[in-house]
């Protein structure tokens, strides 16, 4: 069953390369929207067989691989990755949809937006350590490509650095991984964490670190965050839904399902340095936000600040924190998708993207009004508003994580709270005032005289927009049904190092 | 193809003060002459017309019929107190007269010209005491309010005045405008200049007009403005008017807000340039700015030639309010010009020295205050 999240996105992506014609762009689009649109249902008639009870892997499949290396093809989901596996889907359909007036290479460019679904699916439902990594590296090249290819003025800088940072990530997961197989004398990569039972702490710290390291790139972590302003501000709208939306979850999904999932002994020991590690990147990555004149590094590091928040949720690692976790990562990929489609709307019209420059979109007439509403509604979620879904994602994470880190909590609290004032700054520079998308002169009455003549934002452009922030509010509204697929998970996960504990001392036998 | 923000700017002409002076001077219009903005003004001021008929007869129904009235809910209803029509109001769809009422107190604020000279004179409050006394016998809870904040009738009393004045006024501007549409239909008004010249000939036929204002209290006649105060619609009327609303107005909160206390707003009243030659046409529609109340009325009276050319330009129907208020000032200003023409202190052709100085000065003292209007919509191609 799950293979089939696997083989839909592949097969478009193979149908869209091997096509023997050269079909117009409309048509590639087209396919690239069907074949993510059955991803997406497959997902859902996943989520409808998935029983939210059990707190282990389901729907299993599983295939032996290369068994000599210990590679299986082991597929199965639970209650962290089902979310994400609905979000992949969700977000690069959206993705696929915003993408208009593509003019370069559409056949390569749809091709890599499926073989990034596809790879995604892969990561976060692999049951085997190596099998992960060859779906986290796959996704790697046909970004790199989007970002290089039909990136902005800067892209090749920004792409090569995007490449560095992961490809240096991937081996530090890679050696972990490896690690594990030699110190523990097996070639079992299978998802198991009595595996690292059979390790010395010092061993299990070492290899630890280096997946902390490695996802910390991924998330991107302070200070290993430098590549995704650059990567945002020169990837194109729909790359940037992607990497936000999606892409950066498999470095947090990589910090439950092998950080803590793998050593949760080790967890608990370096757990209060993690916290502290949460707090300074949330509080960097606000203040850094703060600083930002282009729209879109300043969403970008609004997201550094954000993810931060689930490394605290993993640090504390109580039922309802790691439930915070499931939810802020929804809800970051939903509401850092929507700022990002935002952002790009006002940049396709505006033709900048620079907070001193604009002025008073929300002009009814001329402006971007129904852009800068859902742009208010998105800033409100992001800055933990109730009744969307960044208050109850923010919500649990400190609910959860107050009792055991406390300072570090509250220093998170404190960057929430900045996320409100760096996004009050976007929405008031940008929306408020006398409208403008030139540099003020030097006469203020001259410029206060400019007519501007921006083109209309048509519905069918701000349609996924308005979905996605239909599912901001539907979230806050109504989180119980996240929080019935995943809670059963989330407990079973923060039970982890009780339970290896009570194995090791003979108490499970 | 990126765009560039500056080819999607737009930036009008600004004529110096010297420029302004010296087509005052010389008996130029203002505005450009060009087919565009004779269609533009034209129906923009028909559809004015039209709008300022319906302000005119309510601001009229409102002074003689709700005169005094402490809760004046229905006064936008013209005496019509029909369900359907106050269906149609609570739905919104009727003409703003929200906008007439705010022109009125602009020109209560302001006071200036004759009217307001006649506001403050001893008749004026002999009338006001006669009427008071008798409104106090018969309404009690007048009677319980006077004593209590005297000034209050006599102000209530000083509104209703400027309240039919100011439809007075329109009632005249609201024919002409009309008037002028039907000319250029039959083919008698074919540029600016004939525009300009047209409302001119309108504003000087009615200028020795008498403004004046009774009310009828228990079968009584009281006089408001009296024949014998000799007020008239040019100087007395139109000419406050303008100051007010051309060209003072008011800083109404919009899309851009002042502060008052960081001395953002003049402290004499004099210097204000907020009226409509001075209005941004960007923020209308926006919430506070009682001019984008305006547009919406207009927009629903809009001629069917001027409205297929909105159409055709930039969004569409989509800042059609926009685009009114830009066709809007191009024509008040039209009707500037023709003001200052019809105001001249001597004839433009005068060959005394001591005249034509005297007309220098004139025209020199209307360009300073025209040349940080919006100026910008006078080119040929400022739409």
């Amino acid at each position: 069953m799950l293979s089939l999240l696997l083989l839909i996105p592949f097969l478009g992506a193979f149908v869209l390369l091997l096509s023997p014609s050269n079909p117009p762009p409309g048509r590639m689009r087209a396919i690239a929207i069907t074949t993510l649109a059955l991803q997406l249902l497959w997902s859902l008639r996943v989520l409808l067989a998935f029983d939210p009870h059990q707190g282990g892997m389901q729907l299993q499949d599983s295939l032996s691989w290369v068994p000599m290396i210990g590679l299986d093809y082991r597929l199965g989901i639970d209650g962290l990755s089902l979310p994400l596996v609905l979000m992949n889907g969700a977000l690069t359909l959206v993705s696929a949809v915003c993408t208009r007036d593509i003019s370069q290479r559409p056949r390569i460019y749809f091709a890599l937006l499926l073989l990034i679904s596809g790879a995604v699916n892969g990561a976060f439902l692999a049951e085997n350590l190596l099998l992960f990594f060859l779906f986290y590296e796959l996704e790697l090249i046909p970004l790199w490509l989007l970002i290089s290819i039909w990136g902005g003025t800067e892209r090749a800088y920004a792409a090569t650095k995007f490449l560095i940072f992961t490809a240096i990530s991937g081996v530090l997961i890679l050696g972990a991984f490896l690690g594990l197989a030699l110190f523990t004398g097996t070639v079992d990569f299978s998802l198991t964490p009595i595996l690292s039972e059979r390790l010395s702490m010092g061993s299990q710290l070492v290899l630890l670190v280096s997946l902390l390291i490695g996802f910390g790139i991924k998330i991107p972590l302070v200070p290993f965050h430098t590549w995704l302003p650059d990567a945002h501000t020169q990837a194109s709208s729909p790359v940037s839904v992607l990497l936000a939306g999606v892409l950066l979850k498999l470095g947090t999904y990589g910090l439950l399902r092998f950080c803590l999932g793998l050593f949760p002994q080790a967890w608990a020991l370096v757990a209060p340095w993690l916290a502290i590690w949460a707090a300074v990147s949330v509080l960097y990555g606000s203040l850094a936000a703060i600083a930002q004149r282009d729209m879109k590094r300043m969403v970008a590091y609004s997201s550094v600040g954000h993810m931060g928040m689930i490394l605290l949720a993993a640090a504390a690692a109580t039922p309802v924190s790691l439930l915070g976790a499931v939810f802020q990562m929804v809800s970051h990929g939903l509401i850092s998708a929507l700022l990002f489609l935002l952002v790009g709307i006002v940049y396709r019209k505006t033709g900048t993207r620079d907070l001193e420059v604009l002025r008073g979109l929300l002009n009814p007439e001329r402006g971007l009004p129904f852009t800068g509403t859902l742009m208010i509604l998105g800033v409100m979620a992001s800055a933990g508003l109730p009744g969307m879904a960044g208050f109850i994602s923010e919500f649990l994470v400190f609910r959860g994580s107050i009792g055991v880190f406390p300072l570090a909590t509250l220093l998170c609290m404190v960057g929430s709270g900045l996320t409100a004032v760096y996004f009050l700054l976007l929405v008031n520079r940008a929306y408020f005032g006398r409208m403008a998308i030139t540099p003020a002169s030097e006469d203020p009455s001259a410029d206060a005289r400019l007519d501007i003549r921006l083109s209309g934002v048509a519905l069918r452009e701000t349609l996924p927009a308005l979905g996605i922030s239909l599912a901001v509010v539907g979230l806050g509204l109504v989180p119980a049904g996240l929080g019935w697929l995943s809670e059963t998970t989330a407990t079973a996960m923060a039970e982890l190092p009780a339970l290896l504990l009570a194995a090791s001392h003979g108490g499970l036998g | 193809m990126p765009v560039i923000p500056a080819l999607l700017t737009h930036a009008g002409g600004r004529p110096s003060v010297e420029a302004l002076e010296a087509s005052l001077l010389a008996g130029q219009t203002l505005l450009a002459d060009t087919p565009e903005h004779v269609l533009e003004v034209v129906d923009v001021l028909n559809s004015y017309g039209v709008v300022l008929d319906a302000y005119s007869k309510n601001l009229i129904f409102q002074a003689e019929r709700q005169f005094l009235n402490p809760f004046p809910v229905f006064r936008f209803l013209d005496g019509d107190l029909s369900p359907a029509k106050i269906w149609r109001h609570l739905n919104g769809d009727r003409i703003n007269f929200e906008y007439a009422e705010y022109c009125m107190k602009a020109m209560l604020w302001h006071g200036t010209g004759g009217l307001d000279a006649y506001l403050d004179s001893e008749p004026f409050a002999a009338n006001c005491k006669a009427i008071i006394r008798h409104k106090t016998g018969r309404d009690p809870l007048l009677a319980l309010l006077h004593p209590l904040f005297p000034n209050f009738l006599p102000e209530a009393i000083r509104a209703a005045a400027t309240t039919h004045a100011l439809g007075q006024f329109w009632r005249v501007m609201s024919d002409l405008f009309l008037d002028l549409a039907r000319a250029e239909a039959d083919g008698t008004v074919r540029n600016i200049a004939e525009v300009v010249a047209f409302i001119k000939a309108g504003l000087v036929n009615a200028a020795a007009n008498p403004i004046t204002y009774g009310v009828h209290l228990g079968g009584e006649r009281f006089w408001v403005l009296p024949p014998e105060a000799g007020l008239t619609f040019l100087v007395d009327v139109a000419v406050p008017y303008v100051e007010a609303v051309f060209l003072r107005g008011m800083p109404f909160l919009g899309t851009v807000s002042f502060n008052a206390q960081a001395q953002q707003i003049s402290p004499d009243q004099a210097q204000f340039a907020y009226g409509a030659l001075y209005a941004d046409p960007l923020p209308t529609m926006g919430a506070g700015i009682p001019p984008s109340l305006l547009m919406q009325d207009m927009y629903r009276h809009l001629p069917e030639r001027l409205h297929a050319l909105y159409r055709q330009r930039s969004r569409g129907e989509g800042d059609v309010r926009v685009k009114i208020c830009m066709s809007f000032q191009k024509s008040m200003f039209c009707v500037t010009n023709a003001a200052i023409d019809g105001t001249f202190p001597h004839a433009l052709g005068t060959a005394v020295p001591a005249e034509q100085a005297a007309n220098r000065a004139y025209a020199r003292a209307w360009a300073e205050r025209l040349a940080v209007a919006r100026t910008d919509c006078l080119d040929p191609f400022g739409s």
